[in-house]
């Protein structure tokens, strides 16, 4: 009885927290300096912006580049990204529980003109709903899977140490 | 608010506009794909109207296209399988023309079918099972046509030039056109996602719609997915795939007996067995009962069907029917968020009402 109810408790208390979006969106796991940003944070940095097409329909996402963002925590990109940092990659965290990989190499504009944003606005409007209020938008993918919604974090992950 | 009613009155001076048709579609939204051999005419579309709502496109005066596409059930026509013009029941139920100018491929499973043009010709013509009935008697039939006034003039408008304009492609043409024409884009939830009204959704369908796009609870979009909510769509700037492949597959909801057995009615490949269209969700509380067979009476039916992963167990049995994590509250919430999907302004759009009820047909 004592299981039932401690599971009946922590089922309301995931749908709760999975009800409200998150406020800020954090950079963290293996890096110098861990980051919390909300969306006045990116506000004050350098912006970017890409057309998307869902389903048909264009989308302008506004954010900052992740390179960015790696870069302020301190990920090796360009020349020091090589030798063993070259298994690590970012475990993307949505607030459902889905999860996304990419490597170093494919958000670092040294290797890759594929860059992805981390958006905060649609349209000019901040994002909302089932988007959450951050969504990575990765327009070199052809599936969206990898174009996070309800992102709550970016975990930088390093395989060989 | 203010926006979206402009929008409406844009959509009412589209029927009186020009030759061209004027599609009004919110900002960003892909305009449907025409055809190059049946290019969209305001005088096409009236005559498609007055072909769809009018009996005399039945063998024996019974049945109209409308009969089993009714516009206040978003052209569907509410019963689990629809009856024909000689009493004969079709083995499905009857689709939503809702948005279907954007659909890569029509009907419940038939892959090779992606003309509204020549699917039309399978209620006039099909006889197995007969719907309306007019395999054999297509020349009567377009005499008949021909014998009404109204249709020499709106024929001849709609094909220009041509000596003998009452022929079945002719007719197929103009109902096409008149089915593209349907655009369902208005709804609570076109509102508060394109639309910017904020409270244009209750909390309920705003935490419903969370769960629709969530992979990890409820993961609807993988087969209902996009703006249209539905599997592959195209439109100007070319074609959207769905994430759910093609847009067929088998959900477990019946044992699949012929002449149920889906794709595989027309491919005879076994994993074709059971898979039947994502249909779009657009309007759904309007289109009860539910799925290919309409088995299910309910929206709470449906959803209670998905949470537990399918009522029937099947070798092809798409991988992503599995167990739901959804709670009560979370099916109420999914079922408002299904709700808010419903565009009342379609159901009495006058640009698609029976164009025959201001006056008696006998008149004509």
């Amino acid at each position: 009885m004592l299981t039932r109810h401690l599971c009946f408790f922590l089922l309301l208390a995931a749908g709760a927290s999975a009800q409200e979006p998150t406020a800020a969106v954090q950079v963290a796991g293996d890096v110098t300096r861990p980051l919390t940003l909300a969306s006045g944070d990116l506000a004050r940095m350098p912006r970017a912006s890409v057309k998307a097409s869902d389903h048909g329909v264009e989308t302008l996402y506004e954010g900052v580049w992740v390179d960015e963002l790696l870069k302020r925590a301190g990920v090796p990109q360009g020349d020091q990204l090589r030798g063993k940092a070259m298994a690590s990659y970012v475990l993307v965290h949505a607030q459902d529980g889905y999860q996304a990989v990419y490597s170093l190499a494919e958000l670092d504009p040294a290797f890759t003109g594929n860059r992805v944003l981390l958006a905060d606005t649609a349209n000019g409007k901040p994002l909302f709903g089932e988007r959450g209020r951050f969504q990575l938008v990765a327009p070199g993918d052809k599936a969206h899977a990898r174009s996070v919604r309800m992102l709550t974090k970016l975990e930088v992950v390093r395989l060989r140490k | 608010m203010r926006a979206w009613s402009a929008c409406a009155l844009l959509l009412a001076a589209g029927v009186s506009a020009g030759a061209e048709w004027n599609w009004n579609l919110p900002p960003g939204f892909p305009r449907p794909l025409i055809p190059a051999g049946n290019p969209l005419t305001q005088a096409k579309v009236e005559l498609g109207r007055r072909l769809f709502y009018d009996k005399r496109m039945s063998v024996n005066g019974g049945q109209s296209c409308a009969s089993c596409h009714k516009q206040e059930l978003a052209f569907t026509d509410g019963r689990a399988r629809s009856e024909g013009t000689t009493g004969q029941l079709h083995p499905r139920g009857s689709m939503s023309l809702v948005n279907a100018a954007y659909a890569v491929t029509l009907t419940w499973a038939h892959p090779g079918m992606t003309l509204l043009e020549k699917q039309a010709l399978a209620p006039m013509l099909g006889t197995a099972p007969v719907e309306l009935g007019l395999a054999g008697h297509e020349a009567r039939f377009l005499e008949t046509l021909r014998g009404v006034p109204i249709y020499r003039d709106l024929f001849a408008r709609a094909f220009p030039g041509q000596a003998q304009a009452f022929t079945l492609d002719n007719v197929t043409k103009a109902l096409a056109a008149f089915e593209r024409t349907i655009v369902s884009l208005r709804s609570p939830y076109d509102r508060y996602r394109w639309g910017g009204e904020e409270n244009a959704l209750s909390p309920a369908a705003k935490r419903g719609e969370v769960i629709f796009f969530s992979g990890e609870r409820g993961g609807c979009f993988h087969c209902h997915g996009g703006w249209n909510f539905s599997g592959a769509v195209a439109g100007e700037g070319g074609a959207a795939p769905g994430r759910g492949g093609d847009g067929f597959a088998n959900t477990g909801v019946s044992r699949y007996a012929a002449p149920n057995r889906g794709v595989f009615e027309h491919t005879a490949r076994s994993e074709d067995l059971g898979r039947f269209r994502a249909p779009t969700l657009r309007n759904i509380a309007l289109t009860s009962p539910y799925m290919h067979d309409g088995s299910m009476a309910t929206l709470e039916e449906v959803v209670d069907h998905y949470a537990r992963g399918g009522r029937y167990s099947h070798p092809n049995k798409d991988s992503r029917m599995q167990p739901l994590p959804l709670s009560p509250e979370d099916k109420r919430d999914l079922i408002e968020f299904l709700r808010s999907l419903t565009d009342v302004e379609m159901t009495r759009d006058p640009r698609w009402s029976d164009p025959w009820e201001a006056r008696q047909r006998p008149a004509q």
